[in-house]
């Protein structure tokens, strides 16, 4: 098992530590919902009920107990090493994901539109989503989770060096 | 609204409110009230009651239809198009020229008869989810043309100058061969239509009273094998004709020839439809054969043009013809980037490795099924899902590739309908590397090029990872070096 190296670079810049708090706290919320769950079932579903019920009954709390250890103990410090952005001076380059990576290369004089969302969630911890459009519906940058400035400072800066290389943009 | 003296507001034809009243074009929003109406009158009435209703709404149609006309009107300037309409509350769409990016011009059959067109202006909206398109619905066949040509010229391409489409610089491309209607019976979407025939039939056939389905079946019929096999001949039958003609009645006449910096691709028996795609805007090509397709060597192409509403049916540039025929049609418009890369090994391997472990998911089921139930055809059909799997596995691999030519590349993909993308460099508007953990173990990488014309995004799945920076570079620009790896 010979692990090959990664097909592009990883971009320079990480997100701020404040983002595995909020992917914690998502994750905690998940938990939660996914525990309330599996108690409605243990309580409501009598083990008599012939079928399957007997496995589920303890195959169903192993999977959430699984899913709470990956979900909040390990998936947000992996997702902070994965995610990465970068803006250089030609393109916009993001890493996404955890077990499937996605890098995303958006030039520059193609971005169509800069948008900055802030969620709930983001708001609670001061961070802010910058979303990079073009003119394809796939061609999208999301720069997760950085620090509200931060995210306002790359999204004017962006949209101004958009309006003055523009090509055509399609 | 627009800058500059406002045009002239043009108004449709009057005899639009005729077609209108006989298609039941406003009426038709009518008929979920009128049906529980009817249900509370009921038909007791008999003939009278019948006849009323049909008077009643024959008016009401005939009312909406000159309403709409009365509310409707257009006007063509220098810089925008402008449509007024709406009963109460008013509404004025402005089409700035330069967004504009198509026009086309159809003829119902209906429409055809009262020599009138209905005028399509594909217009380039800002969200996703708007209203792409301005209908202007129901002008002579002249002012049909002289709008479609105005837009056109006004927008500042390189449109056609003489007035009647009879432009001197007119180059065919392409023009229809009735041989192709052959193919049709082995294109998936040709066979669909006589199913839908059959499908609205049965669901008419179910609204008569009594039940004809059952008295068909209560005759005397042959019984055994001369019955079955005489429907299923009669069903393949249907099913073949049935394709042939819907290819006919869609395809009849078609022809694409090059108008100055245009191609217009003229169709249909019934409904003439006549589209018209700016040069400047296609980025690249596609073609696609079927698994039907393949055996006969039958292909489609169909060109990307930016910010195009429907670009499924308007972007056709063959709907159905040799895949030589459609590859010239490529070759003419987007440069040839050279023959297929294949993908390594490995991608076949990841394709096998699915199959067998689907096929021996369905084995285990199988054991597990035969022990508990003492079912063992489960068992029996594990090899068989693993056999095929493997035979489909290869042929999908077989159709992955890639290649990179001086302007332009391609990628091609799909197993039931094997799609090859020509595009050119300046097309991609962005990269989209994607890893799974299993390619990262193959060293494997799934690329898109995201593009603002078609579906959005053209995926080389499964190419080697050490080749993704070269391949991206060379099929873009030096913008994409951003990603190759240092040293």
């Amino acid at each position: 098992m010979t692990t090959a190296p990664a097909p592009v670079r990883e971009p320079s810049w990480e997100l701020p530590r404040s983002a595995i708090g909020l992917w914690t706290v998502e994750s905690a919320i998940s938990t939660v919902l996914l525990w309330l769950g599996a108690g409605a079932f243990l309580l409501f579903v009598p083990p008599s009920a012939g079928g399957p019920v007997p496995v589920l009954r303890w195959l169903l709390p192993t999977l959430a107990l699984v899913h709470t250890v990956v979900a909040v103990g390990i998936r947000p410090w992996v997702k902070h090493r994965v995610y990465r952005w970068e803006i250089t001076a030609e393109a916009a380059y993001t890493r996404t994901g955890w077990l499937t990576q996605t890098w995303t290369l958006v030039p520059i004089s193609r971005i169509q539109t800069v948008d900055v969302t802030r969620g709930v969630l983001q708001q609670a911890f001061g961070l802010a989503t910058v979303a990079v459009l073009t003119a394809s519906s796939q061609g999208t940058v999301r720069i997760w989770h950085l620090e509200h400035a931060v995210a306002q400072r790359v999204a004017d800066d962006l949209a101004r060096r958009a309006e003055l290389v523009r090509d055509q943009a399609t | 609204m627009t800058a500059g003296p406002l045009p002239e507001a043009r108004r449709t034809s009057r005899r639009i409110v005729l077609v209108h009243t006989v298609t039941f074009k406003q009426a038709r929003q009518l008929v979920p009230v009128l049906i529980p109406v009817v249900a509370g009158i009921g038909f007791g009435g008999g003939v009278t009651t019948v006849v009323l209703l049909a008077v009643a709404i024959t008016l009401v149609s005939v009312a909406a239809a000159a309403l709409s006309w009365w509310r409707f009107s257009y006007a063509d300037g220098p810089s925008a198009v402008v449509i007024t309409r709406g009963l109460l509350s008013r509404s004025v769409r402005t089409v700035p020229n330069d967004r504009i990016r198509g026009v086309e011009v159809e003829a119902p059959p209906v429409h055809r008869v009262f020599g009138l067109v209905r005028v399509r202006i594909d217009a380039a909206a800002g969200a996703a989810g708007e209203d792409e398109e301005v209908v202007v619905d129901g002008v002579p066949r002249a002012e049909g043309d002289r709008l479609r040509v105005a837009v056109l010229t006004h927008r500042g391409a390189t449109a056609p100058d003489a007035e009647d489409g009879e432009a001197p610089a007119e180059e065919e491309l392409s023009r229809w061969d009735n041989r192709w209607l052959l193919y049709a019976p082995l294109v998936g979407s040709y066979l669909a239509l006589p199913a839908a025939a059959v499908g609205a039939l049965s669901r008419l056939v179910d609204e008569i009273p009594g039940d004809p389905l059952e008295d068909l079946f209560a005759l005397e019929l042959p019984a055994g094998w001369a019955l079955a096999l005489g429907v299923a001949a009669a069903a393949l039958l249907l099913l073949v004709a049935g394709s042939v003609i819907g290819a006919a009645v869609v395809n009849w006449g078609f022809r694409l020839v090059r108008r100055g910096g245009s191609l217009v691709a003229v169709r249909g028996l019934v409904t003439r439809r006549h589209t018209e795609l700016e040069i400047d805007r296609i980025r690249g090509v596609s073609v696609s054969e079927g698994l039907g397709m393949r055996l006969v060597g039958a292909g489609r192409a169909s060109a990307l043009v930016t910010g195009l509403a429907d670009a499924e049916r308007r972007g056709q540039l063959l709907p159905l013809g040799p895949r030589e025929e459609a590859w010239s049609l490529a070759d003419r418009l987007v440069d040839d980037p050279g023959p297929l890369v294949a993908h390594p090994p490995a991608a076949r391997r990841r394709r096998i490795v699915r199959a067998v472990a689907l096929g021996l998911l369905v084995t285990v089921g199988g054991v597990v099924l035969g022990v508990a139930q003492g079912h063992w055809e489960l068992l029996a059909a594990g090899p068989v899902v693993t056999a095929l799997g493997v035979l489909l596995a290869r042929s999908l691999y077989a159709s992955l590739g890639h290649a990179v030519g001086p302007r332009s590349f391609s990628v091609r993909r799909g197993w039931l309908v094997r799609e090859q993308t020509v595009l050119e460099r300046r097309a991609v508007i962005g990269w989209e590397v994607r890893q799974s953990w299993f390619q990262r173990r193959d060293g494997l990488a799934t690329v898109t090029a995201c593009v603002g014309a078609g579906s959005g995004g053209y995926a080389a799945v499964d190419m080697s990872a050490a080749e993704v920076p070269a391949f991206t570079t060379a099929a873009s620009g030096p913008w994409a070096d951003t990603m190759r790896p240092a040293g």
